[in-house]
């Protein structure tokens, strides 16, 4: 019997979102996962004595100062803007799925480690604004959720971006009522982000975001503990109902 | 930051409108409301607003704002009266860069005791607990206008020449403070003391709590009292090298600004003297380093339209800029800001465009699509991936994914969150020999009969030269080829369905085989049968096998599987089940084998 393996709900969710972004002009894009202090923290505008470069929340790595483990994808972000800068580029779209850690005790909604879609859209001035950010999340959300998703956006604060913003989305789950969830941060990168990658923040703008992954796909599908994903266990691989599209 | 609502509305002539319609006004246009119970509402000031919004007054300001409703009074744009001098005390300031300013007062014959109801209630109302009349002003004060501030009873300071001394200094290596709590802390020279100079002891652990030497007691009759700023960063690591988190602590690390402290002490000393009486010999003020004043910021009105991708006329954002309380000039469509001191976020133009996008509500801002780009995009290494993922998968294998960390490895995290796995991962082997173990286990619940588990994991190992992608599968792959980039290369679409709790308990396997009597009809029964006296605990049904023999019987097997999803089976439970089963098939004519 030659039966077929299947695909980490992870990888299938990428797939489906990598699908939904590409056809917005969004490639893909990956980078270390043990970072650097420059890509993860500094060039992110955050600074040398921020609370989040602390023990308790980042991992260290021993005998290597300034190693970390990437506590956010968002330095993928700044690897791709740097690449802007040394290719002359004014133009880009990318979204970086990627694991990312950070130092806290786990249970069933928290875990050391987990995946999060980051992404950026850099465009030259005037062309990629605080709009395009609601009207890519507010198409994304509407195909990867379903016609009645509807986004809004809350003030929030990031050292990377200004303004800052929280994305919430109108999920209405199967046979419950709908509600809002607190799905990413976002906002229009800090112009000393666009410095700090060797970009003019006068000539490009654009706008940043990252969100847990695990947490959406808990939402959509209904998976009761963070821990499940990443334990090599396959029936959670085959606890979901699986149709080819 | 716990507010009350009824101590907000002080600062307001006109009603404010309900709870719900307050939360909502912060969380759309501030900051998220944490908790609403009655009269409090704990608000989630974000941290570049924590220098002026841990107070009554930062949120009252910030309603005032987003409400178009003007304060009927701010403390901090009342203008500060001349404190009067004295030569009774004096300040040493060790490090200007690790205390900004140290004011001090002396207030002579206060008489200490119980606050007044209102002041009480005040604090209460926030959760704070009444402690006695100079101590609640203190807190109320801090509250207020978000200036920590502290007293210490004069008596128990030395004098010399009639003259009290206040050091702000660095701790020395081990050197002790017992703190108003009665705790006793070992401090180190990271950590910055309040002494008593001429004693050269100490009286409070800077910025972060009092001490027990100079504690306020109902025969106090003489005080000083600290308005100061101290550095956030020292004053953030002593509390969390001490595990003393205060409300002090927590509003010194968000840097506040030290111009806050005059304010401060002329508010604190007027409600000390209103309350416990008594009369302030003097001030000092040892403010060494004035930030500059009147610092500006200018953006353009066009900058504002690029960045949030809608239009704003002039007067809008004048208003805003206006209901903010910001002194703004305008020429040639640019806008040039004066901050009021207390505002330290605002220091570049994208400060100044989130404060027209939030105070007009990013529900205004509309949803617009990106135009087109031309080409496609580069997805090549993303692509290339999920093909050797869909490679796999048509080989049958299944697609784990494992925890980076690991028992041993090239790289050893400094702090490691399970000390048993202080390493990141070489290679996927050791968590795929754990996996394939656990899934041969597993197989019989979730794969088809006599479908064999082969598992693969594509995920970062990381060795001394630097990190990289592998492949791991649990058995060789003929010609499995590497991973290349390939942007033409469609990766396999999915739907997956609602997911399906699975139990965590032991399951019990049974096999089972029959002659049945030969018609479907029989067939469909036999599995009704199952479910009725599997009583919820037979998970599930597979056929094994079927053959009619020669004489034109038909034959039937069956792999039974029971599991519980609260607790552990028993043999003798699943035996009395499969009896059960049994008895009703002979019942019905069948003839189990």
């Amino acid at each position: 019997m030659n039966e077929l393996g299947r695909l980490h709900p992870i990888s299938v969710a990428v797939r489906e979102m990598a699908d939904i972004f590409g056809r917005m002009g969004f490639g893909v894009a990956y980078g270390p996962e043990l970072e650097d202090d420059w890509h993860n923290f500094t060039a992110l505008n955050v600074p040398e004595d921020h609370p989040a470069r602390d023990m308790q929340d980042t991992f260290w790595v021993k005998d290597r100062p300034g190693s970390v483990l990437r506590t956010h994808a968002t330095s993928v972000t700044m690897r791709a803007l740097e690449e802007m800068a040394k290719t002359g580029a004014v133009e880009k779209r990318m979204i970086n799925p990627g694991k990312v850690f950070r130092n806290e005790a786990t249970d069933m909604t928290h875990e050391a480690q987990f995946y999060q879609l980051d992404g950026f859209a850099v465009g030259p001035t005037g062309s990629v604004t605080l709009a395009h950010l609601k009207g890519t999340f507010d198409r994304f959300y509407r195909e990867y959720f379903g016609p009645n998703t509807k986004v809004r956006f809350r003030p929030s604060f990031f050292g990377f971006t200004e303004p800052s913003v929280e994305i919430d989305v109108w999920f209405e789950a199967p046979g419950k009522e709908g509600r809002w969830l607190e799905t990413a941060g976002a906002g229009m990168l800090h112009p000393n982000v666009l410095r700090n990658a060797g970009l003019d923040p006068e000539k490009v703008q654009g706008f940043a975001f990252g969100g847990g992954l695990e947490r959406l796909l808990m939402v959509k599908y209904g998976i009761p503990d963070v821990r499940l994903f990443h334990s090599g266990d396959i029936r959670f691989t085959y606890a979901f109902e699986e149709k080819k599209v | 930051m716990k507010v009350s609502l009824t101590w907000l509305q002080k600062y307001f002539d006109m009603p404010l409108p309900s709870t719900d319609a307050i939360a909502d006004a912060f969380t759309f246009h501030a900051f998220e409301i944490e908790e609403m119970k009655g009269d409090l509402m704990d608000v989630k000031v974000l941290p570049n607003r924590a220098a002026d919004c841990l107070s009554h007054r930062g949120l009252a300001k910030e309603l005032s704002a987003i409400l178009d409703a003007p304060l009927k009074q701010d403390p901090l744009r009342d203008p500060l009266p001349e404190f009067p001098q004295t030569d009774a005390l004096m300040v040493e300031i060790e490090d200007s860069k690790k205390c900004l300013r140290y004011m001090g007062a002396l207030v002579k014959g206060v008489k200490v005791g119980p606050s007044p109801a209102w002041l009480r209630e005040a604090l209460e109302a926030v959760g704070q607990r009444s402690i006695n009349n100079v101590v609640d002003a203190t807190n109320y004060v801090m509250l207020n206008i978000g200036q920590p501030l502290h007293a210490f009873d004069a008596a128990k300071l030395a004098q010399h020449d009639g003259r009290y001394a206040i050091g702000v200094r660095s701790a020395k290596e081990g050197e002790k403070i017992t703190t108003l709590s009665g705790e006793e802390y070992e401090l180190s020279p990271s950590m910055q003391l309040i002494t008593d100079a001429h004693a050269d002891t100490p009286i409070a652990l800077a910025g972060v709590k009092g001490g027990k030497a100079a504690e306020l007691t109902s025969d106090t009759i003489d005080i000083v009292v600290e308005s100061a700023n101290f550095d956030g960063t020292l004053t953030r690591r002593a509390a969390q090298a001490l595990r003393l988190f205060t409300d002090a602590s927590l509003r010194f690390q968000n840097r506040p600004s030290p111009e806050l402290a005059a304010y401060g002490m002329r508010d604190v000393l007027a409600l000390i003297t209103l309350i416990a009486g008594g009369e302030v010999a003097g001030v000092v003020d040892a403010y060494p380093t004035r930030p500059e004043q009147d610092r500006t910021v200018a953006v353009s009105h066009a900058r504002i339209d690029s960045l949030l991708g809608r239009s704003f006329t002039i007067a809008e954002v004048e208003e805003i800029f206006s209901r903010l309380g910001l002194d703004t000039s305008i020429m040639n469509d640019t806008f040039t800001v004066t901050p009021p001191f207390e505002r330290t976020d605002l220091t570049l133009p994208e400060d100044l465009i989130e404060e027209v996008g939030r105070i007009a509500g990013y529900d205004t801002v509309p949803a617009t699509e990106l135009p087109p780009l031309s080409g496609a995009p580069n997805q090549a290494r993303y692509r290339g991936i999920e093909k050797m993922k869909d490679h796999l998968v048509e080989q049958g294998f299944i697609e784990v994914s494992t925890q980076s960390f690991a028992k041993k490895g090239d790289i050893v995290l400094a702090n490691p969150l399970d000390k048993s796995m202080p390493a990141l991962r070489t290679s996927l082997d050791e968590n795929m020999k754990m996996a394939i173990e656990a899934a041969k286990h597993y197989a019989p619940l979730v794969l088809a009969p006599g479908q064999k588990p082969k598992l693969f994991e594509i995920g970062t190992v990381f060795a001394k030269d630097g990190e990289k992608l592998a492949v791991k599968t649990s058995e060789p792959v003929v010609d499995l080829p590497s991973i290349e980039d390939d942007n033409a290369y469609v990766p396999v679409r999915y739907e997956l369905g609602a997911y399906r709790p699975f139990s965590v308990y032991p399951f019990v396997v049974r096999d089972i085989s029959m002659w049945i009597t030969d018609s479907d009809e029989a067939r469909g029964a036999v599995f009704a049968l199952f479910a009725e006296h599997g009583t919820g605990l037979l998970q599930q049904v597979q056929l094994l096998d079927q053959f009619t023999n020669t004489e034109g019987r038909q034959s039937l097997a069956f792999r039974l599987i029971f599991q519980s999803f609260e607790r552990t089976l028993t043999d003798d439970e699943v035996n009395a089940l499969m009896a059960g089963i049994t008895a009703a098939l002979v019942a019905k004519g069948h003839e189990v084998r």
